[in-house]
C-alpha cells in the first residue's frame, strides 16, 4: 500500500468507512506524488498567471494564449523520466503520446514537439549512450508516425544523470478561441471511453513514478503505438469540429481513476461507471486493474444524447475501439460499478484532491562549501580550450539529434532548427509562433535560486533572439526525493526565483508539472528545473536567425561578469563545480530585451544570437561556424567586470546578445543603446577562414573554421555512431 | 442427412522475410562491425537481418497450414518478391522454452 | 478542374498539399477519403506524404490494398496524371504502379533535411515545364528512402527514360542510381521521395527559393492543356 497512515486515515475520515480493495487502489493512484502535487501544490500557487493573453492557466490539460484575431495557442509540458530510463524507447515515445492528449483535450490540433533531454556522460559509458539513443529514437518515431514536427529541443549532460534521464517533452497547439473545450457537462450525459485497449501495462506507474528506481521495474513499461494516436488525433479534431463533444480529458498517469475523477471534478459533477464495458486485451482484470492500468492511447469523451451517435460515427470513420462506459450525474461522486455490483463509490473531489504532504525545507550544507572554489589556472593553449568546449556533448551541434526528427511536415516550421535561437512556426492568422525550452542542472545545484531564474532568463532571451515577445511560460520542475529536507529547500527557492522573474518581465506561468523523487541508486539528480517560453511575432518582418555572412559587423551588447559557477568551462574543461552562478538582474535584463525587440523591430539588425552555456566565446564561434565565415574580433572593448581572459571568454552572465550589423547601421544602434544606458562593444567582422580573437593587440585564440566546424558539427555523430 | 464433420487441429507457422542476397544489409553489417566485433566477439563472421511472423493455423494438418499461409503470403504481399526472399516454417509449437 | 488527394488511415501531409495546390496555386483539390469507391471527377490524383497504416509490415503495403487504389489504378490506365509523394511513391511501388522498391535508409535513421534534386525527364505532367537537367531544392523526411530495383529494371529505366529526378551532388539514402523519382513507362504515373509541397513557398525555404512548386504548377498548366 503506498498510502501514508495519516493519508490512509484521512482517508477512511472522509469516507466515513473503511475504503474497500478497489477504492484503495484507485486513490493511491492519484494521490501518488505524480498525479496529485501534493508536495508542490501550496507552492505552485505562488507562480503568477494571469495576463492579458492569458485565457486558460495552470491546473488544467494545457495552457491557452491569446494570440489575437481569434487565435489561440496551447502550450502543455509532460516527463517520462522513470519509464525512460527503464526503456528508453517506450518510455519516451508515449512520454511524447500523453502531450500531445493533453493539448487534443483543449480542442486544439498540436502543431509542434519540443524535447528537452538529460543523460549521464555518453563518453565515459555506454549505457548513457544506450538510453540517448533510444529516447531520441522513440521521441522520433512517435512524432513523425504523428506527423507532428519536433522542432527544437535541448540537451545536457551531466554525471548526476547517471543511468539515468530526464525526458521532457513539450507541445504547442492551435485553434480558434470560440472551439476551445470547456469541459462543461449535464445530467445524463454519455461518457464514451476511446482508443487503444486497457490492458495491464504500467499498473503502478504512477506511484512508480513516486518511488525511488531501485530496481528495473519492467511491468511499468507501456508500449506506443503512434499510428493509434494519429487516428485519435484526427477523430478528435473532427468531433470538435463538428461539436459533438462537451468535454475532452485524455488518460494518463493513474488511469481511469485519475481521469474519470478529475473530470468530474471539474465539472461539479457526478460520473457512474460500469467497468464491465471497457474494451481490455487481457482477460480475468480485476476491478482495480481496469481502474489503474496505464495503457496508452486512450481519450475519454463526454456528449450529449444528441450528438452519441455523431461521435460514434466518427469514432467508426477512424476504426477506432471504444466503449460507452458511463453518464454524467447530478450527484458529486465516482461511482464504478463492475456489471451491477458497485466496486467503488467515493466524492469526486475527494478522490482528485490529495491531502497535502506537509514538507520540511532546509538549507543543505554543500551550498556553502560550493560557493568558494579555487579558480583553476588559465590554460596555456585557449585554443584548445575553445576546440575541446565546442565539442563538449551539452554544447555540440545536436544536428544528429534533429535530423531523425521529422522538423518540416505541417509546413509551418519557417526557422528550422540549427539556423536560429529557437524555431520559428507561422500561424494561420499572419503571425509567427515560438516556443523554447531551457535547463540548467550545474547552475542550479550551486544556486537554486538564480540557476532558475537564470533557465528562466535563457529561454526569454532564445526568444527574443528570434524576434519574438515572450507572452506565457511552463515550467516543469525536476527534483530527487521531496521527503529530503534539503531537496525540497532547492524546489522552494526554484519556485520563488521563477515567481519573481515572471512578475517583472509580465510573463505568467501558464501550466506545468512537478516531478519528484528521481533518484537512484547513486542519489538524488541535481535541480532540474525546465522552463518554456512561448513568443509571439507579430510579423514576418520581424524574424531573425543566428546566420553571418561576410563583411557583417559583430557586437556585443550587454554585460560580461566574473560569474563561472556551473559554467561549462569550469566544469567540462576542469572539472570544477562551485563558485559564483551567473544572477540575473530581473528589471536590467527586461529592460535589455525590449531594447533588443526594438533593435530587431525597427530593422537595425540583421542576425541575433543569445550568450549563454560557454559564454561569449562559444556564442562567437557557433556564429562563425553557422555561417562559415571567421572573425577577427577584438574583446578589449567588451564591456566587463573580468580580471582574466578565461572568465571574459567563459562566463555565462545573462543579459547578453551578439547581433551583426550593416556597418552603416552602426552609428543609430549605438545612439540607442547610449540612450538607454546598455553596454556594448564592438567585435569585429565576419570575414576569412580563421576565428581569432585578441586582446589588447595581444593573440588569444586563432582555430581555423574547419576546425571549429569539424569539433562543433561532427562531435556527436562521432561519439554515437563510430564511438 | 448427417453433415459432414471436418477436424481441425492447431498448426503453428513461422514465417521469415530475408532480404535478397544483391540488397546489402547495412543493419547487419552495423551490428556486426559496430557492436559484436567491437565487443570482442571475433568468431562471428556475418549478421543479416530478417523479419518474423508467427502464426497459428487451423486445419487439417500440417501441409495444408503451410500451403494457406504461402498463398496469403503471395497474395496480400506479406514479403516484397522485389527484395526479400520468404521462408516458411512449420513448428510443433508456437513458443520456444527460453 | 479538379485534383483528388487522397487520404489514408495515418496520412499526414495531405494537408499540406492542400494548401499549395488550393491556397498558394488556386486550383482545386479536395480531399478522398481511402473508402471511397470512385475518383469520377477528378482529373489527376495526388498520394501525400506520412505513414498510411503506421507503416505496419511495411510501408505503404496496407494501403496499396485500400479500396480508393482500384480506382488510382484505373486513372492511371487512363493516362491521367498520378503524383505519390514520399509515402505516396512507396504505396505506387507496392500497388505495381511502379516498379522497384523503397527499403530502409543506408543509415538506417529518418533523414530529415534539404537536399537538391535533378530533373532527368521533362516528359511527365509534373515536370514538362521544367527544363531537363534543372537542379531543384527540395527537403527530404523519410526512414525507408532508398530505391532498388534489380539490374534488368535500373536498366530499362534508364532506357525509357523513366527516372524523373536524380540526387544531386547528394545522396541522403544510398538510392541505387541516385534515383529520387521514377514514372511508369507512359509517364503519367510519377513517385517522388522528397516532398515538392515543402519546396514551394519562399518562407519555408532556407535558402530562400520556391522551385519546387514548379512540380504543381506544371501539372496544372498539363491539365489545362488537356480541357
Amino acid at each position: 500500500m503506498s498510502l501514508t497512515q495519516e493519508e490512509f486515515d484521512y482517508l477512511k475520515n472522509e469516507l466515513k468507512r473503511q475504503p474497500n480493495d478497489v477504492e484503495l487502489s484507485m486513490v493511491e493512484a492519484e494521490w501518488s506524488e505524480h498525479c496529485s502535487y501534493k508536495s508542490s501544490k501550496p507552492y505552485l500557487k505562488l507562480l503568477p498567471s494571469e495576463g492579458k493573453r492569458v485565457i486558460v492557466g495552470p491546473g488544467y490539460d494545457a495552457g491557452v494564449l491569446d494570440v489575437g484575431d481569434g487565435y489561440v495557442v496551447t502550450v502543455h509540458i509532460e516527463s517520462h523520466n522513470h519509464p525512460s530510463a527503464v526503456e528508453p524507447y517506450g518510455g519516451a515515445a508515449t512520454g511524447v503520446g500523453g502531450v500531445i492528449r493533453d493539448i487534443l483535450s483543449m480542442g486544439t490540433r498540436p502543431i509542434a514537439i519540443f524535447d528537452a533531454l538529460r543523460f549521464g556522460s555518453i563518453e565515459k559509458s555506454s549505457h548513457n549512450k544506450w538510453l540517448f539513443k533510444n529516447v531520441v529514437r522513440g521521441i522520433a518515431d512517435y512524432g513523425n508516425c504523428l506527423g507532428i514536427p519536433t522542432v527544437a529541443g535541448e540537451v545536457e549532460f551531466d554525471d548526476s544523470f547517471e543511468r539515468y534521464c530526464l525526458v521532457d517533452v513539450a507541445s504547442i497547439g492551435m485553434g480558434k478561441k470560440e472551439d476551445i473545450v470547456t469541459s462543461r457537462a449535464d445530467n445524463d450525459d454519455y461518457v464514451v471511453l476511446a482508443g487503444g485497449s486497457t490492458g495491464r501495462d504500467g499498473i503502478h506507474g504512477a506511484s512508480f513514478a513516486s518511488k525511488v528506481l531501485e530496481e528495473e521495474n519492467r511491468s511499468a513499461v507501456q508500449i506506443p503505438d503512434p499510428f493509434l494516436e494519429k487516428l485519435i488525433l484526427e477523430a478528435t479534431m473532427e468531433a470538435i469540429e463538428a461539436r459533438c463533444v462537451k468535454a475532452v480529458k485524455d488518460l494518463g498517469g493513474g488511469g481511469l481513476s485519475c481521469c474519470l475523477s478529475e473530470t468530474a471534478d471539474k465539472i461539479g459533477k457526478g460520473i457512474n461507471v460500469d467497468i464491465s464495458k471497457v474494451h481490455v486485451r487481457e482477460q480475468g482484470m480485476t476491478p482495480a486493474e481496469v481502474m489503474i492500468s496505464e495503457s496508452q492511447e486512450r481519450m475519454l469523451y463526454v456528449t450529449d444524447g444528441t450528438n452519441l451517435n455523431n461521435l460514434l460515427s466518427i469514432l467508426d470513420k477512424y476504426e477506432i475501439s471504444y466503449s460507452v462506459i458511463g453518464k454524467v450525474k447530478d450527484h458529486h461522486n465516482l461511482v464504478v460499478r463492475h456489471n451491477s455490483h458497485v466496486v467503488a463509490d467515493m466524492p469526486a473531489s475527494l478522490v482528485a484532491n490529495a491531502p497535502l504532504a506537509n514538507r520540511i525545507a532546509k538549507k543543505p550544507a554543500y551550498l556553502e562549501k560550493l560557493a568558494n572554489v579555487n579558480k583553476p589556472s588559465i590554460p596555456k593553449d585557449l585554443n584548445d580550450a575553445l576546440l575541446k568546449t565546442l565539442s563538449n556533448p551539452t554544447i555540440a551541434s545536436k544536428r544528429w539529434v534533429y535530423q531523425q526528427y521529422d522538423h518540416e511536415v505541417g509546413i509551418r516550421t519557417v526557422v528550422k532548427p540549427g539556423y536560429g535561437d529557437a524555431s520559428v512556426l507561422r500561424l494561420d492568422n499572419g503571425k509567427f509562433v515560438t516556443f523554447k525550452l531551457d535547463g540548467n542542472s550545474k547552475h542550479c545545484y550551486i544556486d537554486p535560486y538564480n540557476g532558475a531564474v537564470g533557465c528562466f532568463a535563457e529561454a526569454c532571451r532564445n526568444v527574443v533572439s528570434v524576434g519574438a515577445e515572450p507572452i506565457g511560460m511552463v515550467d516543469h520542475l525536476q527534483f530527487g526525493s521531496p521527503e529530503d529536507a534539503e531537496i525540497f529547500w532547492t524546489f522552494v527557492e526554484t519556485i520563488k526565483g521563477i515567481s519573481n522573474y515572471s512578475k517583472v518581465m509580465n510573463v505568467p506561468c501558464v501550466g506545468g508539472k512537478v516531478s519528484f523523487y528521481n533518484e537512484t541508486d547513486n542519489g538524488p539528480i541535481k535541480p532540474s528545473p525546465i522552463i518554456g517560453v512561448v513568443g509571439l511575432i507579430e510579423d514576418a518582418s520581424h524574424i531573425r536567425n543566428s546566420i553571418i555572412k561576410e563583411n557583417d559587423t559583430l557586437l556585443i551588447i550587454g554585460l560580461t561578469k566574473d560569474e563561472m559557477g556551473g559554467s561549462e568551462y569550469y566544469e567540462y574543461i576542469h572539472g570544477i563545480t562551485g563558485g559564483n552562478v551567473p544572477k540575473v538582474d530581473p528589471s536590467l535584463d527586461c529592460k535589455v530585451m525590449r531594447v533588443m525587440l526594438d533593435l530587431i523591430k525597427n530593422n537595425m539588425v540583421r542576425s541575433v544570437h543569445d550568450c549563454s552555456k560557454g559564454g561569449l566565446a562559444i556564442a562567437l564561434s557557433e556564429m562563425c561556424v553557422g555561417g562559415n565565415i571567421g572573425i577577427d574580433a577584438t574583446l578589449t572593448h567588451v564591456p566587463n567586470e573580468c580580471s582574466r581572459i578565461d572568465d571574459l571568454l567563459f562566463s555565462e552572465s545573462h543579459s547578453r546578445f551578439i547581433v551583426s550589423i550593416e556597418e552603416d547601421e552602426f552609428t543609430s544602434i549605438t545612439n540607442l543603446l547610449e540612450k538607454q544606458e546598455i553596454p556594448y562593444g564592438t567585435l569585429g567582422k565576419a570575414q576569412g577562414n580563421s576565428i581569432r580573437f585578441t586582446y589588447n593587440d595581444k593573440n588569444i585564440i586563432n582555430v581555423s573554421v574547419d576546425k571549429a566546424v569539424d569539433a562543433w558539427a561532427n562531435t556527436l555523430e562521432r561519439l554515437i555512431e563510430h564511438g | 442427412m448427417l453433415n459432414k464433420v471436418t477436424f481441425v487441429t492447431k498448426h503453428y507457422v513461422r514465417v521469415v522475410i530475408e532480404n535478397k542476397p544483391y540488397i546489402n544489409d547495412p543493419e547487419g553489417e552495423t551490428i556486426l562491425k559496430d557492436l559484436i566485433s567491437k565487443g570482442g566477439y571475433t568468431s562471428i563472421k556475418s549478421v543479416r537481418t530478417a523479419k518474423m511472423l508467427s502464426m497459428e493455423v487451423e486445419a487439417k494438418d500440417s501441409k495444408e497450414a503451410e500451403t494457406i499461409v504461402r498463398k496469403l503470403c503471395d497474395e496480400l504481399r506479406i514479403y516484397n518478391p522485389v527484395v526479400s526472399n520468404c521462408r516458411i516454417e512449420v513448428l510443433d509449437t508456437l513458443h520456444v522454452k527460453g | 478542374m479538379k485534383v483528388g488527394i487522397v487520404v489514408f488511415p495515418g496520412s499526414n501531409c495531405d494537408k499540406d498539399v492542400h494548401h499549395v495546390l488550393r491556397h498558394v496555386l488556386h486550383t482545386d483539390a479536395e480531399f478522398v477519403w481511402h473508402k471511397r469507391e470512385s475518383l469520377n471527377g477528378y482529373n489527376a490524383v495526388i498520394l501525400p506524404g506520412g505513414f498510411a497504416y503506421g507503416d505496419r509490415l511495411r510501408a505503404g503495403v496496407i494501403a496499396a490494398f485500400s479500396p480508393i487504389m482500384k480506382e488510382v489504378k484505373r486513372l492511371a490506365g487512363e493516362g491521367k496524371p498520378v503524383l505519390g509523394v514520399c509515402n505516396g511513391f512507396q504505396i505506387l511501388v507496392e500497388s505495381g504502379l511502379l516498379p522497384g522498391a523503397l527499403i530502409k535508409n543506408n543509415s538506417l535513421k529518418f533523414v530529415c533535411r534539404w537536399t537538391n534534386i535533378v530533373v532527368e525527364s521533362n516528359r511527365t505532367p509534373f515536370t514538362h515545364a521544367l527544363k531537363p537537367k534543372q537542379v531543384i531544392n527540395i527537403p527530404v523526411a523519410n526512414q525507408e528512402g532508398r530505391y532498388v530495383a534489380d539490374p534488368k529494371t535500373l536498366e530499362m529505366l534508364e532506357h525509357n527514360n523513366q527516372i524523373v529526378f536524380r540526387y544531386h551532388n547528394d545522396d541522403p539514402n544510398g538510392s541505387a542510381n541516385g534515383i529520387a523519382g521514377i514514372s511508369n513507362e507512359e509517364g503519367n504515373v510519377v513517385g517522388m521521395m522528397p516532398h515538392p509541397e515543402r519546396g514551394s513557398e519562399s518562407i519555408l525555404s532556407p535558402f530562400g527559393g520556391n522551385d519546387a512548386v514548379m512540380i504543381f504548377k506544371s501539372l496544372i498548366d498539363y491539365m489545362d492543356e488537356q480541357k
